[in-house]
């Protein structure tokens, strides 16, 4: 599936977030968003989601006007992992899981067989089979973040948008989690902050200051020292790492 | 877990059926267990199971008919209704401190009441007949919808608005009430607003149950379908949005229907605290949070700790009755606490 945010602009209160910007996913590609704390990489993710409402702007998934249909339509297309949210009421990882099947059903259906499957594997994908009957609110970040995951993927979503989903979790973890979403094999929108990675998992990048647009393009164009200076007013220099041959990064040179 | 879901389900409703015989045996006139329970069953099945013939004493068909059974069904329909409406109110508003009087509710009923109780509604023979019922009703509807309309404004109405809403509207009334109370030279009527706000149910009578019943029953059935946004709830409204479900829309809807609800009851019976808030606790240690199962298990137990509180206020001191607020404050808390204690039960959070 292909998304295309044209033209968003966000408003909270009176301060101006995201001015115009304008984001394309092509099919099955995974695109990042970088920039820094407040930039409002959120922002734009949120006003895409529905979450927020924008003053301006389209949203499009293939033909789907994403801002004019209602959420339940939306919610069958494209999924969401957060940041890390908080939650006063336990569930076991397998309710939890379960809950992603929640936009493709009707009030008053019951879960199904095909369901339960589909629970199932993305238990599975996720490595959280002998999981199910934790209970969600013992579990460390990561795990939790992974179930948020795994939900999502029950969700059986076209397009996944990520809100910088490895945040607080340690290296193993971010990695599991973006590989994970990478094997789905779907158009993907996520906000990253570790420069590494962006480079190493994204397709294609976008680069965010002050709510706009500043740079795109794939990875080698925009972690630029020029545009991370830009950016985090950081200077730092780029090379091949000699092991992963990864592009990387020596900042403070 | 499957099957022990539906034993403990026919565990429940079996203890609530043997609690409701019991209960209309026990009182100041006691009636055999065996008698009581051919009587009932002579009536339900109209006189083709549970012979008559027997029974010692003619009073007790009356008794039992008349007097006991309108209570026990009011003590299974308030306790299904407070325990209902607590659940669904932890989920609106996200915290499981909530109970079914939390927005407002219980401090406009108590205006509403303290109102018909000391000022009235002059002759009005039609309003004055209904008196302190209508007053705590129309109360509880006021005020909730006022606390709706206050936490909507400026969009959402989130779980956190809304409790503040809740408090704030809860703080006025209160302070007209004890106004109204300040200003009171009767002293009777004085007493009667203390002992209306501490809950009863000794006004149960059989041309008032339709109502209730409606209430309560539509009300359960309801909520016992919308299990897939209650759980939506838990989750807040970031992840509802992204599973499909704007969850600002339901928690006003869920808040009218709670707020209907929950002002039938008191306008019966009065305020009923604790059940509300323990009922879904106690359940959740059970069953678990999934609404799926927790909605049922609910009402049932709701339902049979509401029958025994009667039974209780009916028979600790002879000859008196007990507020059944007291009663469920009393036996609610220490189970409460030996819940906390025993299981680790950390208030599903």
């Amino acid at each position: 599936m292909e998304l295309l945010a044209k033209d968003m602009a966000v408003k909270i209160g009176k301060k101006e977030i995201v001015k115009n910007a304008s984001v394309h996913v092509k099919k099955r590609q995974f695109v990042g968003l970088i920039g820094p704390n407040g930039c409002g990489k959120s922002t734009l993710l949120k006003s895409i989601y529905k979450s927020l409402t924008p003053q301006q702007g389209t949203v499009f998934l293939d033909d789907l006007d994403v801002l004019k249909s209602s959420e339940k339509k939306v919610s069958q297309r494209l999924g969401v992992v957060g940041q890390f949210n908080e939650m006063h009421f336990d569930l076991t990882v397998h309710q939890m899981v379960m809950l992603g099947r929640t936009p493709h059903k009707g009030m008053l259906e019951s879960d199904t067989q095909k369901d339960y499957e589909i629970v199932e594997e993305a238990l599975a994908r996720t490595n959280l089979l002998h999981y199910k009957e934790r209970s969600y609110l013992s579990l460390s970040g990561g795990e939790k973040q992974r179930v948020i995951l795994a939900r999502t993927i029950a969700q059986q979503p076209q397009f996944m948008i990520l809100d910088e989903p490895t945040n607080h979790l340690d290296i193993r973890y971010q990695i599991e989690i973006l590989s994970c979403v990478k094997d789905l094999n779907i158009g993907v929108l996520a906000a990253l902050h570790d420069l590494e990675m962006a480079a190493h998992y994204c397709d294609y990048l976008y680069a965010i200051k002050d709510g706009e647009i500043h740079a795109h393009g794939v990875p080698e164009e925009v972690l630029t020292p020029e545009i991370i200076e830009d950016l985090y007013q950081i200077k730092c220099q780029t090379f091949t790492n000699p092991v992963t041959k990864g592009l990387s990064f020596a900042y403070g040179f | 877990m499957g099957n022990m879901y539906y034993v403990m389900i026919l565990l429940l409703i079996g203890a609530i059926l043997l609690s409701a015989v019991l209960s209309v045996s026990i009182g100041q006139v006691s009636i055999p267990f065996k008698q009581s329970m051919d009587i009932l069953l002579n009536v339900i099945t109209n006189g083709k199971v549970g012979s008559l013939d027997h029974i010692q004493n003619e009073s007790y068909h009356n008794i039992i008919l008349q007097v006991r059974m309108p209570r026990v069904i009011f003590a299974l329909l308030i306790g299904m209704g407070l325990a209902l409406c607590g659940v669904v109110m932890q989920a609106i508003v996200q915290n499981p401190l909530a109970d079914p009087y939390i927005l407002g509710i219980s401090s406009g009923a108590t205006l509403g009441a303290t109102f018909a109780i000391l000022v009235g509604f002059g002759g009005s023979a039609l309003l004055s007949q209904f008196g302190v019922a209508f007053g705590a009703f129309t109360g509880a509807m006021l005020t909730s919808m006022a606390v709706l309309l206050l936490s909507s404004i400026g969009g959402k109405a989130t779980s956190i608005k809304l409790v503040l809403s809740g408090v704030v509207i809860g703080a006025l009334c209160s302070s007209f009430s004890s106004l109204l109370i300040f200003f009171a030279k009767n002293t009777d009527a004085i007493k009667a607003v203390t002992f209306w706000s501490m809950g009863s149910l000794a006004s149960a009578s059989w041309d008032k149950t339709p109502i209730l019943t409606i209430v309560v029953v539509l009300g359960s059935a309801l909520f016992l379908f919308q299990h897939r946004i209650l759980n939506t709830m838990l989750l807040g409204d970031e992840s509802a949005i992204t599973l499909g479900i704007n969850l600002s829309v339901y928690r006003k809807l869920y808040m009218v229907l709670t707020s209907l609800i929950a002002g039938t009851m008191v306008a019966y019976a009065g305020m009923i605290g604790f059940v509300g808030l323990i009922i879904p606790h106690i359940t959740r240690g059970i069953f678990g949070a999934d609404h799926k199962r927790l909605m049922l298990g609910t009402l049932l137990l709701g339902a049979l700790f509401m029958i025994w509180a009667d039974i209780l206020s009916r028979t600790l001191i002879d000859n008196i009755e007990l507020p059944i607020g007291i009663i469920t404050s009393v036996i609610g808390s220490p189970l409460f606490i030996y819940m906390i204690v025993k299981k680790g039960y950390n208030f599903g959070g």
